[in-house]
């Protein structure tokens, strides 16, 4: 167990946004965190980033608290109008371990150089910042968060607004960082195909939250219940949903 | 031609302007990238009455010039978060309101104790006001901030591009930032003698907003805004030489100004006039 969370109540300067919020984390796990807007997805994040108090509960680290948590905000935060190019932004992943002047050694710069390689930004290295698309942006930043070497990894919606070849792409890597043992926290805001490679769920919303395994936690009867979505929505989703069992388990035809 | 090098008032306002470039490029960089230019302007009239202040009560002292200004920018930055956070005004128009009284409250007060500094070289600046307190002045603040960038450049630059980036791996977040406002005041004060209390922060905004235009990299970026407040603060004080009615502060940011047209006009990142026109598909 790397991360385990009891009974947290997350929310702002004393008011909470969602309370009963308990799931726990094992290295090598990769946690899904759905919910509507507002259901506390970013309350969470903060949280578990240490950037803001809990209200209530216990937020234990097993092992200690990481030195240091790989962390890829929305890119709404982002800005690109900087004069940095992408290897600069892939070099930050090693800054913390330098310190203030401390230079990156070549052990250091083949890690970075690799990282490049892995995520297909090495031909565009030198490209300036505000040059590229959201996708490189989106894969330069996969590649800062492989510099980072960190043993829990927490993405803010990392697959809105990119397209689907550069989403296959970083969830290879999301499964790689998963048989390396690390632990993947992974907040998403629609219920994508994404969910194929999360091992478990923490669905947020009304207040209150649900954790477990993807089929019993994203059913139906709990996505109504949580304001995720309407009935007919819900009702539409299982359809679709049982076509998908049963074409995984060889015996539909869609 | 070269007569103003016989003056030695002259040398020690170039000697100065050129060591206050150093500081006053890197801090106006990341002012300009932080978005913060307006901020940065309204902070440099906000600190108006604290040096008012001290001057009046302890003479014009270098100290007291730098305990009133410090203390008066932070007591606006203060309430300016404050009336942002607990009333309906936004952070914009808090700042702008307080810095509009600030800056009345200032003049007020320097025009009221009859002040032996004449108005127009306390808001314009003055090429001969370049005494020894002021040279040491610029010196401090040129090392003091150069050391300090040596220090939170990294942060800096991280917390500018992607800020929930910064405060996911720092622990006192805020502390870069504040620094960083803490050398933007320093600035403006080591700046005011050569460039009057109104037109020191030009000499933050101008040199880099026009840098911005040419360049792509970060060193790109620091070094050139160093070289346009260089040349603004040399040909706008050579400006002020010879046209001897002319304060300093204005001939060097009309320079400046000059400089940042031409890079709209042609830089590759502005209007780009001088780039070669493709060939348009048929």
């Amino acid at each position: 167990m790397v991360l385990s969370a009891n009974e947290l109540t997350l929310g702002y300067r004393g008011q909470a946004v969602v309370s009963n919020v308990s799931f726990h984390v094992a290295a090598g796990d990769v946690l899904a965190v759905v919910g509507h807007n507002g259901s506390g997805k970013s309350t969470l994040v903060k949280t578990i980033l240490g950037t803001l108090p809990l209200i209530g509960g216990e937020l234990s680290w097993h092992g200690g608290v990481p030195s240091e948590i790989a962390f890829l905000g929305q890119r709404s935060e982002f800005d690109t109008r900087v004069p940095v190019r992408l290897r600069d932004i892939v070099e930050m992943g090693a800054w913390s371990r330098l310190g203030f002047a401390g230079r990156i050694d070549p052990a250091g710069r083949a890690a970075i150089e690799a990282a490049m390689e892995r995520t297909g930004t090495a031909a565009i290295a030198d490209t300036p910042l505000h040059m590229l698309s959201a996708g490189q942006l989106q894969r330069a930043l996969f590649a800062r968060t492989i510099v980072q070497d960190a043993p829990v990894i927490l993405l803010d919606e990392p697959f809105t607004a990119i397209d689907q070849s550069t989403e296959a792409d970083l969830l290879a890597l999301i499964d790689q960082w998963s048989g390396e043992g690390r632990a993947v926290i992974m907040v998403l805001h629609d219920l994508s195909a994404v969910l194929q490679h999360c091992h478990a769920a923490l669905l947020l919303g009304r207040g209150t939250a649900r954790f477990g395994p993807l089929d019993t936690t994203l059913t139906p009867a709990n996505l109504v219940d949580l304001a995720y979505l309407t009935p007919s929505q819900a009702a539409w989703q299982e359809r679709m949903f049982s076509r998908d069992v049963d074409s995984l388990s060889g015996g539909g035809d869609v | 031609m070269f007569e103003w090098l016989e003056y030695e008032f002259m040398l020690r306002a170039l000697a100065a302007t050129s060591v206050l470039s150093f500081s006053i490029a890197p801090v106006g960089a990341f002012l300009v990238l932080r978005r913060l230019s307006l901020a940065g302007e309204a902070m440099a009239h906000a600190i108006v009455p604290g040096i008012v202040i001290g001057f009046v009560i302890a003479g014009l002292s270098v100290t007291s010039m730098i305990i009133g200004g410090l203390a008066a920018g932070i007591t606006v930055a203060l309430l300016t978060s404050l009336l942002a956070r607990f009333t309906i005004i936004r952070e914009d128009a808090s700042l702008a309101s307080l810095y509009l009284i600030s800056l009345a409250l200032g003049i007020f007060i320097l025009s009221a104790a009859g002040s032996a500094v004449p108005l127009k070289s306390f808001l314009f600046g003055s090429i001969l006001g370049m005494d020894d307190e002021t040279l040491y002045l610029i010196g401090a603040t040129a090392t003091v901030t150069l050391v300090s960038f040596a220090l939170i450049l990294r942060p800096l630059v991280t917390s500018t591009i992607d800020p929930v980036f910064h405060e996911s791996r720092s622990s006192r977040p805020g502390l870069v930032v504040h620094w960083f406002m803490f050398l933007v005041v320093l600035n403006l004060l080591g700046a005011f003698k050569a460039l009057g209390t109104l037109m020191a922060v030009g000499l933050m905004i101008l040199p880099a907003t026009a840098a911005r235009y040419w360049v792509s990299t970060l060193t790109g970026y620091l070094v050139l805004t160093f070289l346009f407040a260089l040349a603004s603060c040399w040909a706008g004080l050579i400006l002020s030489f010879y046209a001897s009615e002319v304060p300093s502060g204005p001939a060097i940011i009309l320079v400046a100004g000059a400089i940042f047209f031409v890079s709209v006009l042609f830089a590759p990142q502005g209007l780009g006039f001088l780039r070669r026109r493709r060939p348009s598909p048929r």
